[in-house]
């Protein structure tokens, strides 16, 4: 008896299910009988998308307005850390990898001994947002050097008096996301890669952003770092600090213009998908990645990044026409470049 | 906890002659009062104890539905995840795909769990070498059930997912594992139509992953139709033909074609790959020990004297397992079953491992071997957005998986009482 009513309970299951399996997804407008083009898209197959949960936002954005246009591609964007995504890259279980930082050297040559050749893209920019409390009156803007003592080893000072003596002689309470982030990597990268040391260990780290901006937000002495999209949505309770760009001394703020126009140095990062090349013969990968780059800079905008210049784009889709493989980050000698990606997303610096 | 507490109000030091509890005796003496005195002590602890778990509770339930009450909407139960919008996304596909794996779950491990308890409880062996291995089950089955479920997630991962790789990889481009039942190959090459119109071609070889398509070729349309595919050369100086329909049968010389395969819905193939039954059985794993432990207290519940009765009147093993046993313990088994089940429908961190992190798919699963979204990846992802709109739903999901839970839990615990009443 307990079997038959489990067996029927499965059945319940199964109807409700089959019913409605075909929930197509929000989409607000009736994409039924509209001004059909002349042929319907019956494009079909898998698309295995993995990477930066950074990126993941803009994949999956994409995903939305493609699969409207194709409705039986099924694309699956996972969102496992751009390191993570890249691993799974090179073991040929993706399609495509998000990236919130540019492949390094390692993996490049897992993908070169594995056979994986893919064209590099980069979709969009992300800046990375310095934020202090609102109620913090001391601090006008950074110079990197000053971020560097703040944050770089063991010897990183204690007090903001440290830093200016002008300043509060209070402890600085640091907000970080994760060491596994691709967030945390490039920040390390700015600002600790030369002197081949470690960004100090005593920070608060929390893979959740939305706890960086508690306690940053609950905090007079804090400071922190993230995504420009999280400063974006917490404003009211955050003060994003001007940086000085190097180049020209003047400290700039992550406006949307300024990390476009790269006045925003160095935090404001690319970021990119890797896209395998023997998977741009199937049709709906083709088809995925072309209009990926069509509509990025809008997409992006929409869902908190920041659009890339035009020639930037320009010089991606002529690297995906031509399927140019190889990368612009990593130097013959299998060390990353680095620099602003306008300067190093050239044809000279292509590395196979 | 409880302990803790209980010191601090008594003092530690029970009183000499503790006969009856709580004054079970007319003559009212210091003492009797004293101990009457711990006696409601003791019980007002017990009422404040379980008050506390359930004000608890009542905080988290009232803070969750202040903070997602606004988002309980048809949307939120028929729509997807949507990144676009977020004031109309919607969480349907990973109620249904919680459904799925909580059922492959339940099919495999409610069986197995059972089945190991009668076999512990009821068969227990008699000669030496055969005790030892009984009670070295016995042992690992109560350590496994305090292991995190991450590791299970990775177990489940190298058995399920890839199968130690004997059957072969899953790789983009290459090989799909051995491949059963369920499963047609084509190669898929646009079409000159545009926007996405697309020709399938038989395969023929499978290893051979890609095609150039150089000389007409049979080809089937989508109803399984086959025609000759014709082939426009751009270089030949012939206009590209104007007719849709004939466009959508003609392709351009030289054009690639990568494979495809078509799936029904009993796709099997070995390994599972990151499917929903990887998952499934993933999470069986995960409750097994508990189904175990728990059908193997309600079986040493049921009286030895009723065994004894069945034996006397020549029934064997089985039939006393099957008649007399099983039933009475059955209400036990089933409390079991429920505990497990409701936590392998909030189970994140094994499904995360298996699965991967994907929050974007507009239905449940479409084959054996489709990944599904479930319910606890999906508020993970939406609880970790900067939009105030995503933090609102993540609450408002967990109304909905807290429903969800309550649902099958009142399904299980109807039965229960029809089979005490039987």
């Amino acid at each position: 008896m307990k079997f038959s009513s489990f067996a029927s309970s499965c059945l319940i299951a199964l109807a409700v299910v089959s019913t409605g399996c075909d929930k197509s997804s929000s989409n607000t407008d009736a994409g039924g009988d509209s001004t059909a083009p002349v042929t319907e898209s019956n494009l079909v197959g898998t698309i295995k998308v993995d990477g930066s949960s950074t990126v993941q936002p803009i994949s999956n954005a994409i995903r939305e307005g493609f699969i409207k246009e194709h409705p039986e591609v099924d694309i699956i964007v996972s969102g496992n850390g751009t390191g993570n995504g890249f691993k799974s890259f090179y073991d040929k279980g993706t399609d495509i990898s998000d990236a919130s930082r540019p492949i390094k050297g390692g993996e490049f040559e897992e993908c070169k001994e594995s056979g994986v050749e893919f064209v590099e893209l980069p979709v969009a920019y992300d800046g990375l947002t310095i934020v202090v409390n609102p109620q913090n009156d001391w601090v006008k803007e950074l110079t990197v050097d000053q971020l560097k003592t703040m944050f770089v080893g063991e010897e990183a000072v204690k007090n903001w008096s440290d830093v200016d003596p002008s300043w509060p002689e209070e402890a600085i309470q640091i907000y970080s996301p994760g060491t596994g982030s691709g967030t945390y990597d490039y920040f390390h990268e700015v600002l600790a890669k030369k002197s081949k040391k470690e960004l100090r260990g005593d920070m608060n780290l929390n893979e959740d952003d939305n706890i960086l901006v508690k306690g940053v937000s609950d905090n007079k002495f804090a400071i922190g770092f993230f995504g420009v999209a999280y400063y974006e949505e917490n404003k009211d309770k955050l003060r994003a600090v001007p940086i000085v760009n190097p180049k020209d001394e003047v400290a700039y703020e992550p406006t949307t213009d300024n990390i476009a126009s790269n006045k925003y140095a160095p935090f404001s990062r690319p970021l990119f998908i890797y896209v395998n090349t023997e998977s741009l013969n199937r049709a709906e990968v083709q088809t995925f990645v072309e209009y990926f780059l069509v509509n990025t800079p809008e997409v992006s905008e929409k869902v908190g990044y920041v659009r890339l210049p035009e020639a930037v784009m320009a010089k991606a889709q002529t690297n995906l026409d031509a399927v140019k493989t190889g990368t612009h980050f990593v130097d013959e000698s299998g060390e990353s470049r680095s620099g602003a990606l306008t300067d190093l997303f050239v044809d000279e610096n292509l590395v196979k | 906890m409880a302990t803790a507490t209980s010191s601090s109000v008594d003092d530690g030091s029970p009183p000499p002659e503790s006969g009856y509890p709580g004054g079970g005796f007319a003559v009212s003496t210091d003492n009797s009062s004293r101990r009457k005195l711990y006696s409601r002590l003791f019980y007002l602890l017990c009422v404040l104890i379980s008050g506390l778990s359930v004000v608890v509770l009542g905080v988290l339930l009232v803070s969750i539905g202040w903070q997602g009450h606004s988002r309980l909407t048809w949307d939120l139960l028929q729509n997807s995840h949507s990144e676009l919008n977020p004031d109309s996304a919607g969480m349907w596909p990973s109620i249904v795909g919680s459904i799925f794996i909580c059922g492959i779950c339940a099919a495999s491990a409610l069986p197995l769990g059972i089945g190991t308890a009668i076999f512990l409880e009821e068969f227990k062996p008699n000669s030496k070498p055969l005790r030892m291995l009984h009670s070295f089950i016995q042992l690992n089955i109560s350590n496994l059930a305090g292991v995190p479920s991450i590791v299970y997630g990775l177990l489940g991962l190298s058995l399920f997912v890839f199968m130690f790789n004997v059957f072969g990889r899953i790789q983009v481009n290459e090989s799909s594992g051995t491949e059963l039942f369920g499963v047609n190959h084509y190669y898929q090459v646009l079409s000159l139509a545009g926007g996405g119109h697309t020709v399938l071609i038989p395969q023929e070889e499978e290893a051979e992953k890609t095609i150039k398509i150089d000389a007409p070729t049979q080809a089937v349309d989508r109803d399984g139709q086959k025609f000759e595919l014709a082939i426009w050369d751009p270089a030949s100086g012939e206009p590209k033909p104007s007719d849709p329909k004939v466009r959508e049968r003609t392709v351009r010389k030289g054009q690639g074609g990568g494979s495809y395969s078509e799936t029904k819905w009993y796709y099997l193939r070995l390994p599972f790959g990151k499917s929903f039954l990887a998952a499934g059985l993933t999470l069986s794993l995960v409750i097994l020990p508990i189904v175990i432990i728990a059908s193997q207290e309600a079986l040493r519940g049921v009286a030895p004297s009723l065994r004894e009765a069945s034996f006397g009147l020549g029934s064997t093993k089985w039939q006393t397992v099957r008649h007399v046993s099983l039933p009475a313990a059955m209400p036990g088994i089933m409390t079991g079953a429920i505990l497990a089940m409701g936590r392998a429908i909030g189970e994140a961190a094994p499904i995360l491992v298996v699965l991967g992190a994907a929050v974007a798919k507009n239905s449940g699963p479409q084959n054996l071997m489709d990944n599904v979204v479930t319910m606890p990846v999906l508020i993970f992802n939406w609880a970790g957005r900067q939009q105030a709109a995503y933090q609102e739903l993540a609450a408002a999901a967990i109304i909905v998986l807290l429903a969800v839970l309550l649902l099958m839990n009142s399904a299980a615990i109807y039965l229960r009482q029809k089979m005490r009443v039987g």
